[in-house]
C-alpha cells in the first residue's frame, strides 16, 4: 500500500506519545498496593499465637464461632475442634489476639463457661442465649506454653486476685466443695479453691484462698474448723445446733479464728502454709488443756448411757471427761465392777492463785485430791445427764456424811471413791415399789373379779327377760287403758264444760240453794227478833 | 475474515470514539478534538495496555482482601459470626441450598477471577504480538465486558440484607470490610475492560497483511 509509510510515520509519532515516563493510571494499582500492604501488615502484626486446649467434651463449643473471653472481652476465637489420637479428649485450636502471649503460661487456666447452678451461686446465665464461650484466667508467672488442658469447672479464684493461699489438712473432706465459703467471725472472707489427697493418701489437703486484706487475720495462732452444714450435737449437755450461714448449710464451709481469742496474734502466716482443719469449733477448745490428770472410778452399778467423752462435772461445770470404761470381773471376790477412767483438766478450774494451784495440780495432784476425799468427802457418782436420751455423766460431789475412806490405787490409777448416783437411788426406790407390787395376788383378784362379773352377767340377763315380758304383755294393755282413760277424760271435759247441762243444772241448783239459804236466814232473823212468831206467826207491821 | 478490507487506520483516518466521525489522521497532531462532537481523538485508545495493566494489578491486589476478610457479620442473639464469600458459599452448600450457593459462587468468585484471567491473557497476547485465534480472543473480550457489571450482584445482596435484617438484638447483619474491596475489584476490572482496546488484537494481523 502506498499510504502505509506515512501512516507508519503517524503511528510512530503516536508511539512517542505513549512513551510518557509515567502514566497517571498507575496510581490506581499503587493505591491498591498501599491498601493491600497496609491490610497485610495489619493482619500480620495483629496475628496472635495459636493455642490448643484439651477438654473432655466439646459441649457448646463451635469451630469458628466460640470466643475466648477474659473478663467478657474477646481475646481469641476457636478455629477448629478435633479429637485427639486416642479419641479420649477434644482438642480445641484457638487463635488468640496479639499480645496475649504474655498470659499464656503453664499457670493459665481455661474452662468452658456454661450456665451453672450450684448450691451457693448461679453463673453464666448470659451464655444460655449466646452460647458457651471459653473463659481464661491468664497468669504471667510460669513457663510460656501454647498447649493447655482445660478445666471442667471454672476456677474459684482468679490469678492475681490479692490474698493468700493456705493448705488445710483434714481426715475427711466432709461436705466441703470447691467454692465452699470461708468465714471469719461469720463474714465470708475466702473460698475453698481445690482439694486433693495428700502425698500419703491418708488425709485430704484442702487448698483455700483468703482475700486481701483478711489474709492478714491468719496467723500462727489461727485455728480452722469445719463449719459445714448444721452441727447438731446431742450429748449429756443437751441438744446443740450450730451453723454459720444458710450457704454453708447447703454447700459446707470453713470458719477460722484466733485461739484463744484474747491472746495476741502471732506472726502472719505465709503463702501455702499448712494448718489443721478441726472437726468443729469445740474440737479446738478441747485441745487447749495441756495438763490432764487421770483417775479411776469403780462402779458397782450399771453404767448404761455412759460413753467415752461423757463430761465429768463439778458443781455443774465440766472439769474433765470419761476416757475409758470397761467391765471387769474380780475372780477372788466373785464380783463384777466397772472401772471408769476419767481425765481431769485442772486448767479448767480457775483459782485465786492460779499459777500456784496449777503447779500443785501438775506436781502432786494426789495430795490435793486425798485431802478433798478424806476431809470433805469428795465422791464421784453417776448422774443422768439427759433424761430423754438416758445419757449418763460423772458428777463429782461432796458428801460430808459419807463413810470415811481414803485414796486407794487400782491398775496404776488412783481411785476416787464413788457413791450411788441419784439415778441409781431413784432406780432402787422404783424397784422397791415394784417388789411390793409383786406381792399383791393379782391372780386371785382376777379370778374373783371374773366370778363377780359372771354373776352380774346372769342378773343382767334376768333383767333383760323381765323387760322383754313387760314389753310383750303389759305394754299393749297399758296402752288400751290409757286410750280409754283419754276418752273418759274427753267426755268429762264435755260434760263439765261451760255450756254443758251439768254445769247449767249445777249453777241453777246453786242459785236455788242460795235463795233457800237466804229465806232460811230471814227466818232465823225473824225468829231471833220474835221468837213467838213460831207460834203466833209473823207480827204484822203498823204500816202493813 | 476479510483481511484485505480497508480499516480507518490503513486509510490514515481516525474514527471518533463517540460519534464515529472519520477524521484524517494528520489532523490529530494539531487538533486532537473531534470537530463534530468535541471528543478527544486517538487512533487507538491511548495507553491502552498500560492503563489496563495498572487496573488489572489493582484488581489483583484488591481481590485478596475481598476474599480473605469477612463479607457479612451476622449477629444472632449476641453471637457474632463473620462470613467470608467462600464461607458463605460453603454454608449454603452445607445447608442444601445449592442454587443460592452456585449463584453466589459464580457471581462473586468465578466471574471476577475469570475476568482477571481473561484480561491478563488478552494483555499478554497483545504484548507478545500473538496471532492466535484473534476472533476468539475478541469474543472473550466481549464476554468480559458484558459480564463485568453482574459481579456487583454480591454487593447488592449484602446491601439489601444489611438494610432488611435489622431486628435489633435478635438478629442483624452488618457489611464486612470485604464488601468495599470486592466493590473495588468489580470497579477496577470494569475500567480495565473498558480501557483495553480490542483493535490491538487485530493490529498485529493487519500489519502482517
Amino acid at each position: 500500500m502506498n499510504d502505509s509509510s506515512p501512516i507508519k510515520q503517524q503511528a510512530a509519532t503516536a508511539k512517542i506519545q505513549t512513551k510518557r515516563p509515567f502514566s497517571i493510571v498507575w496510581i490506581v494499582p499503587l493505591v491498591a498496593l498501599v491498601i493491600g500492604g497496609w491490610l497485610a501488615y495489619k493482619a500480620i502484626s495483629e496475628k496472635g499465637p495459636v493455642i490448643t486446649i484439651t477438654f473432655s467434651t466439646a459441649d457448646g463449643l463451635e469451630a469458628g464461632k466460640t470466643k475466648i473471653k477474659y473478663r467478657e472481652v474477646d481475646i481469641g476465637q476457636v478455629e477448629t475442634i478435633a479429637l485427639n489420637n486416642d479419641v479420649s479428649k477434644v482438642v480445641v485450636t484457638a487463635k488468640m489476639i496479639k499480645g496475649s502471649e504474655r498470659y499464656l503460661t503453664d499457670q493459665t487456666k481455661f474452662w468452658v463457661v456454661r450456665p451453672r447452678v450450684s448450691g451457693s451461686s448461679v453463673s453464666g446465665l448470659s451464655t444460655m442465649l449466646s452460647g458457651a464461650y471459653i473463659g481464661i484466667d491468664g497468669s504471667d508467672k510460669g513457663a510460656p506454653t501454647l498447649a493447655f488442658t482445660g478445666l471442667e469447672v471454672p476456677p474459684v479464684v482468679t490469678v492475681g486476685q490479692p490474698g493468700r493461699h493456705f493448705i488445710l489438712k483434714a481426715d475427711m473432706l466432709g461436705s466441703l466443695d470447691v467454692g465452699a465459703p470461708l468465714y471469719y467471725r461469720q463474714i465470708q472472707v475466702g473460698q475453698v479453691v481445690s482439694y486433693n489427697f495428700d502425698d500419703s493418701g491418708k488425709a485430704v489437703d484442702i487448698k483455700i484462698f483468703i482475700e486481701a486484706p483478711h489474709h492478714a487475720k491468719v496467723t500462727e495462732t489461727t485455728r480452722f474448723w469445719n463449719a459445714s452444714g448444721v452441727d447438731v450435737t446431742l450429748n449429756a449437755q443437751g441438744l446443740k445446733v450450730d451453723t454459720q450461714s444458710m450457704v454453708s448449710i447447703v454447700s459446707g464451709g470453713i470458719a477460722f479464728d484466733n485461739v484463744p481469742k484474747d491472746a495476741p496474734p502471732g506472726d502472719e502466716a505465709k503463702e501455702n502454709e499448712t494448718f489443721l482443719l478441726y472437726a468443729g469449733e469445740d474440737a479446738i477448745h478441747e485441745k487447749k488443756y495441756s495438763v490432764r490428770n487421770y483417775w479411776i472410778l469403780l462402779f458397782n452399778e450399771s453404767v448404761r448411757g455412759l460413753s467415752v467423752g461423757a463430761p465429768v462435772e463439778l458443781y455443774g461445770i465440766k472439769i474433765g471427761e470419761v476416757v475409758d470404761l470397761n467391765l471387769e470381773f474380780d475372780l477372788e471376790k466373785k464380783k463384777f465392777q466397772v472401772p471408769v477412767i476419767i481425765a481431769i483438766e485442772p486448767e479448767r478450774i480457775s483459782s485465786a492463785k492460779k499459777e500456784e494451784a496449777l503447779e500443785a495440780a501438775k506436781k502432786d495432784p494426789r495430795a490435793l485430791i486425798q485431802e478433798l476425799v478424806e476431809k470433805q468427802g469428795l465422791r464421784a457418782q453417776l448422774q443422768s445427764g439427759n433424761l430423754l436420751t438416758g445419757q449418763l455423766m460423772i458428777n463429782m460431789t461432796f458428801v460430808p456424811d459419807a463413810p470415811k475412806t481414803t485414796l486407794s490405787s487400782y491398775a496404776g490409777y488412783r481411785v476416787v471413791p464413788t457413791v450411788p448416783g441419784s439415778f441409781e437411788k431413784l432406780q432402787e426406790s422404783l424397784s422397791k415399789i415394784i417388789t411390793n407390787l409383786e406381792k399383791v395376788q393379782f391372780d386371785q383378784i382376777g379370778t374373783e373379779l371374773h366370778q363377780v362379773l359372771k354373776e352380774t352377767k346372769t342378773t343382767v340377763a334376768g333383767i333383760g327377760d323381765f323387760t322383754k315380758q313387760m314389753n310383750n304383755e303389759t305394754s299393749p294393755q297399758l296402752q288400751s287403758t290409757l286410750i280409754e282413760l283419754q276418752k273418759t277424760l274427753v267426755e268429762v271435759q264435755k260434760g263439765m264444760g261451760a255450756n254443758s247441762p251439768l254445769n247449767y243444772h249445777t249453777t241453777k241448783s246453786l242459785e236455788e240453794l242460795s235463795m233457800t239459804l237466804r229465806s232460811l236466814r230471814e227466818l232465823t232473823d225473824t225468829l231471833n227478833k220474835q221468837p213467838q212468831a213460831i207460834l203466833f206467826g209473823k207480827e204484822k207491821k203498823a204500816d202493813e | 475474515m476479510n483481511e484485505s478490507a480497508a480499516t480507518a487506520r490503513t486509510l490514515g483516518l481516525i474514527a471518533c470514539h463517540d460519534c464515529r466521525l472519520l477524521i484524517e489522521a494528520i489532523q490529530v497532531r494539531e487538533h486532537p478534538h473531534c470537530p463534530r462532537c468535541g471528543a478527544h481523538l486517538h487512533p487507538r485508545k491511548p495507553n491502552s495496555l498500560t492503563r489496563t495493566w495498572a487496573l488489572v494489578w489493582a484488581a489483583i491486589i484488591f481481590i485478596i482482601p475481598a476474599n480473605v476478610l469477612p463479607m457479612t457479620i451476622t449477629s444472632t442473639l449476641g453471637a457474632k459470626q463473620a462470613d467470608t464469600i467462600i464461607s458463605g458459599v460453603i454454608y449454603f452448600m452445607q445447608t442444601g441450598s445449592w442454587e443460592i450457593a452456585s449463584v453466589i459462587f459464580i457471581a462473586s468468585v468465578f466471574v471476577p477471577f475469570c475476568k482477571l484471567v481473561i484480561l491478563i491473557f488478552l494483555l499478554l497476547s497483545v504484548q507478545f504480538r500473538s496471532r492466535w485465534r484473534p476472533k476468539d480472543r475478541t469474543t472473550l473480550y466481549r464476554l468480559t465486558e458484558l459480564v463485568g457489571r453482574w459481579s456487583m450482584v454480591d454487593i447488592y445482596v449484602v446491601t439489601i440484607l444489611v438494610a432488611l435484617v435489622k431486628l435489633g438484638a435478635i438478629v442483624s447483619i452488618e457489611a464486612g470490610p470485604a464488601a468495599v474491596y470486592f466493590a473495588a475489584v468489580v470497579v477496577t476490572t470494569m475500567f480495565a475492560a473498558e480501557s483495553f482496546d480490542p483493535r490491538l488484537i487485530w493490529d498485529v494481523i493487519e500489519e502482517d497483511v
